[in-house]
């Protein structure tokens, strides 16, 4: 049995753990958002449901296959490092599949193989990390709805604020037609009878 | 108090002595004193999962009006809170149940907490899983330093929720293998606690957590050869059963987990083995040799047959055949219906006999131990085979009919005999 100064040093240690592992997450997104580069990711916000951390949008984002040479070169599951670009329009691209990182001067982002895509439009989805934007509970539904309307009528934009750096992405915002969603959706409910 | 009253008028009787009132009167006083420390560790403890699953949900409204440092110190916050009522715990309250309980489990809450709210200013998706065995990781040592079986039941009940996340509700579904390596860490404590309180409510319900968690997660493993798990979950419930019918002999019989979950789980896989079309399934399966060797259910079958199998060796050897628990043998017996099954349909016809006899084993067990309870789950294992043979189309009206009569008699007669027997003995 362990005497008690032990375990009181232990405790201290694993305090610091505990603390360390927080902190460490929001050292390294404060980095990436300081220093990273900005990339708009065009996308459609659904609203589901995490029981512990609660409301979000998840962001579908469109046109995001990485087009590959040989599809059999790659499987579900798979680490990729996608090199980034971005089309006439501004918004970012996926331009090559790596299987190890890229040059020191090309943007990219470390992360799996989601799925490969078999038709016409072969290439690889991926798992982009950072689908989700965290909303307070009642708006996420609302933000959902609002885009959806706006979306239906006009074929309004959104699009994802996302910075990266070395292969580390960390979402900044979520923009419809350049509007913050969160005053976008406070816009929404006051425009409401 | 009246037991102060006779105890006063039984030394007054000289039938016991003035040491032995006082001895006596000491031992209820503690025991009551006993009782209340419990019931306010029950309550310390309801309340710190209360408010840590209360903080968790109100951190997870997302509160959008609070900037960013705000946010941030409210993710530190609670994890302070608990860690210095840890300390003050290990300094000043150690030997105090409900303290040690209580900051445990108030801290294990706190630490995935403060993982959410990070997750939620820096729109993290982190999936479900990852952020699951990072918590448990964080929380595991608590369960050692502070002594808390509470906070144990809940680390079991996290790395459960991690497999079944990974492994049954996820996209690419991968064996959550890292499941098994946290269910050792901590197999330690739940060994002390068996050897320090064998019979305490905390080991009790790890008694139940632990297999139950198994059996949940054992299926996780699938992935190609499921087929091959009928094999796995068996022996699983054959080791089941016979752990707690040789190890946890001393234990009751309704707080013996291992016996009840071993025996019901046995049943039931053979009863959905009672239908024809999963051994067509089996029959099918092609199991090249090679390709097993690297299918993790192929192991998990073949270590948890050979775990069972030893048992059931060591528990011949000590008691005679005939005094087998009626279940015991099953999983040995089932094996070799197995491997008649990958060739013949007869398997299917072995199995429907193997549930009547383990059925009937354990209602003359039941009989001869003459206790309803067990009489009438040997009987009810009976007709659960004759209700699942009712809807069975291939066997005739006629014959259906008579099995269930003849259940149904079976059913009356066993009973009507033990209360007669029972009567008898009262007069």
């Amino acid at each position: 049995m362990l005497n008690k100064k032990t375990i009181l040093i232990l405790f201290i240690l694993l305090a610091l753990v505990q603390l360390y592992v927080p902190a460490k997450m929001i050292l390294s997104r404060e980095e990436v958002i300081a220093s990273g580069s900005e990339y708009k990711f065009k996308t459609a916000p659904v609203d589901p449901y995490d029981p512990f951390r609660g409301r979000y949008i998840i962001l579908n984002f469109q046109e995001i296959n990485v087009p590959v040479a040989d599809l059999s070169d790659w499987k579900e599951g798979d680490d990729v490092y996608a090199v980034l670009g971005t089309d006439e329009e501004g918004f970012a691209i996926f331009t090559e599949a790596l299987k190890s990182p890229p040059d020191a001067d090309q943007d990219y982002l470390a992360t799996q193989v989601e799925y490969i895509v078999e038709n016409e439009e072969k290439g690889l989805l991926l798992i982009l990390p950072f689908n989700r934007y965290y909303m307070e509970e009642f708006k996420a539904p609302a933000a959902e709805q609002a885009y959806r309307e706006a979306g239906n009528s006009t074929g309004r934009k959104a699009y994802a604020l996302v910075m990266i750096k070395e292969g580390e992405a960390v979402l900044k915002d979520v923009l419809i037609d350049g509007v913050p969603i969160r005053e976008y959706v406070e816009n929404a409910i006051d425009d409401q009878p | 108090m009246s037991l102060r009253k006779d105890l006063q008028e039984l030394r007054e009787a000289e039938v016991i002595s003035a040491e032995t009132e006082e001895r006596i009167q000491q031992y209820y006083q503690q025991k009551s004193e006993e009782s209340g420390s419990r019931l306010f560790v029950v309550f310390g403890i309801l309340g710190a999962i209360l408010i840590g699953l209360g903080i968790i949900l109100i951190i997870a409204h997302n509160w959008d009006d609070l900037s960013r440092p705000v946010k941030t110190i409210f993710a530190f916050l609670p994890l302070l809170i608990g860690q210095l009522a840890g300390i003050f715990t290990l300094l000043k309250r150690y030997d105090y149940t409900v303290w040690r309980e209580g900051s445990a489990v108030f801290l294990f809450f706190a630490v995935g907490g403060s993982i959410s709210l990070v997750s939620q200013i820096y729109n993290i998706p982190g999936n479900l899983s990852s952020f699951l065995v990072t918590w448990m990781l964080l929380a595991l040592p608590l369960v050692y330093l502070l002594r808390s079986s509470v906070t144990s039941l809940l680390y079991i009940i996290g790395s459960t929720y991690y497999a079944v996340q990974m492994s049954y509700w996820s996209h690419i579904t991968p064996p959550a293998y890292l499941y098994w390596l946290l269910l050792l860490l901590i197999i330690p404590y739940y060994y002390r606690l068996y050897r320090v309180h064998p019979d305490s409510n905390y080991t009790y319900f790890h008694h139940l957590f632990l297999p139950l968690s198994v059996v949940i997660c054992l299926g996780s493993l699938a992935n190609g050869y499921g087929i091959l798990l009928f094999v796995a979950y068996m022996s699983l419930f054959g080791l089941y059963y016979l752990v707690g019918n040789y190890w946890f002999t001393g234990q009751k019989n309704d707080r013996n987990a291992y016996t009840v979950i071993g025996s019901l789980g046995t049943v039931i896989i053979l009863l959905i083995l009672s239908y024809d079309s999963i051994w067509e399934e089996i029959r099918q399966e092609s199991l090249p040799f090679i390709e097993l060797l690297s299918a993790p259910e192929f192991w998990a079958a073949v270590v948890l047959s050979v775990v069972a199998g030893g048992l059931l060796l060591r528990s011949t050897r000590k008691h005679a055949i005939s005094k087998l628990q009626p279940v015991a043998p099953v999983f040995a017996v089932f094996i070799l219906i197995y491997i008649i099954g990958l060739y013949s349909a007869v398997a299917v016809i072995l199995v429907n006999v193997l549930i009547l006899l383990v059925g009937l084993a354990i209602t003359r067990k039941g009989a001869r131990q003459d206790h309803l309870g067990i009489l009438n789950y040997g009987l009810l294992v009976i007709a659960a085979l004759v209700l699942c043979r009712f809807f069975d189309e291939r066997l005739s009206f006629i014959l259906r009919g008579t099995l269930f009569v003849l259940v149904g008699i079976g059913f009356f007669f066993a009973n009507y005999q033990i209360l007669k027997r029972r009567k008898a003995h009262a007069e």
